[in-house]
């Protein structure tokens, strides 16, 4: 999407992010596509854990009288939040995408 | 571009403004600092700052104030020299407190734009929730 009239100030629009049509199409058979999805759980699971490791050790610096910048804490608490909620959002959608499939009538 | 690009912009704002806010409580606390005329008056101090080319802002470093200050003369002031001036801080308590309201809503302002991208993060993960 093109914004001409702030583009000229230096803005850049938002460019959403694309998955590479190999993960999609590429895929050899069952097991390729799982473990592309399997890779982009993992991969959400270690952001998850690196996020709340911040957030935890700005917790305690606050406990202990370290923490310079309040914010700093909050606004860590609030993405450790916002991931998890998300993570926990990709798994539930997995779930019933498998859940659907399941049900499928055979025969 | 960072899914949570929003806090982090928002989070250097809260930095920025923190930083002014200190400062204006240093300027405010030593605002009757007089000293002898043979002294350099208390500098004021104001933070410098910059936009982040990545979005954000940022304190390069701090602005100090006129050292010669304000000469008042204050004879009964055992500081006071010969004619009985001391000297004062340059900048008078009204524009400290007008800066300070400044720094204080422009800090209330980023604390409202992390509660709206904290709003904006949800509604994306209502989409097509049953």
């Amino acid at each position: 999407m093109s914004v001409s009239g702030i583009e000229a100030v230096g803005f850049q629009p938002y460019v959403a992010p694309q998955l590479s049509t190999d993960a999609v199409t590429g895929t050899t058979g069952a097991s390729g596509a799982s473990s592309a999805f399997g890779d982009l759980l993992v991969d959400g699971l270690d952001r998850l854990e690196a996020v709340q490791d911040k957030s935890d050790k700005l917790a305690v610096q606050a406990a202990t009288g370290d923490l310079n910048d309040m914010h700093d804490y909050t606004v860590a608490a609030t993405e450790a939040s916002v991931t998890a909620q998300l993570t926990v959002a990709v798994r539930n959608r997995a779930l019933e995408a498998f859940n659907e499939i399941m049900r499928m009538p055979i025969g | 571009m960072d899914a949570f690009d929003t806090l982090r912009i928002a989070s250097s704002s809260l930095g920025m403004h923190q930083t002014w806010l200190d400062s204006l409580a240093n300027n405010i606390a030593n605002v009757n600092t007089v000293v002898p005329t043979s002294e350099t008056a208390f500098q004021t101090q104001l933070p410098i700052v910059r936009a982040v080319p990545g979005g954000g802002v940022e304190v390069t470093g701090l602005a100090l104030g006129d050292p010669e200050g304000r000469l008042v003369s204050d004879p009964s002031n055992p500081m006071a020299d010969a004619d009985g001036y001391v000297r004062a801080p340059e900048d008078d308590l009204g524009t400290q407190m007008t800066q300070l309201i400044m720094a204080q809503r422009g800090f209330q302002a980023s604390v409202q734009v992390t509660k709206d991208a904290q709003e904006n993060y949800r509604s994306a993960l209502e989409i097509g929730r049953r």
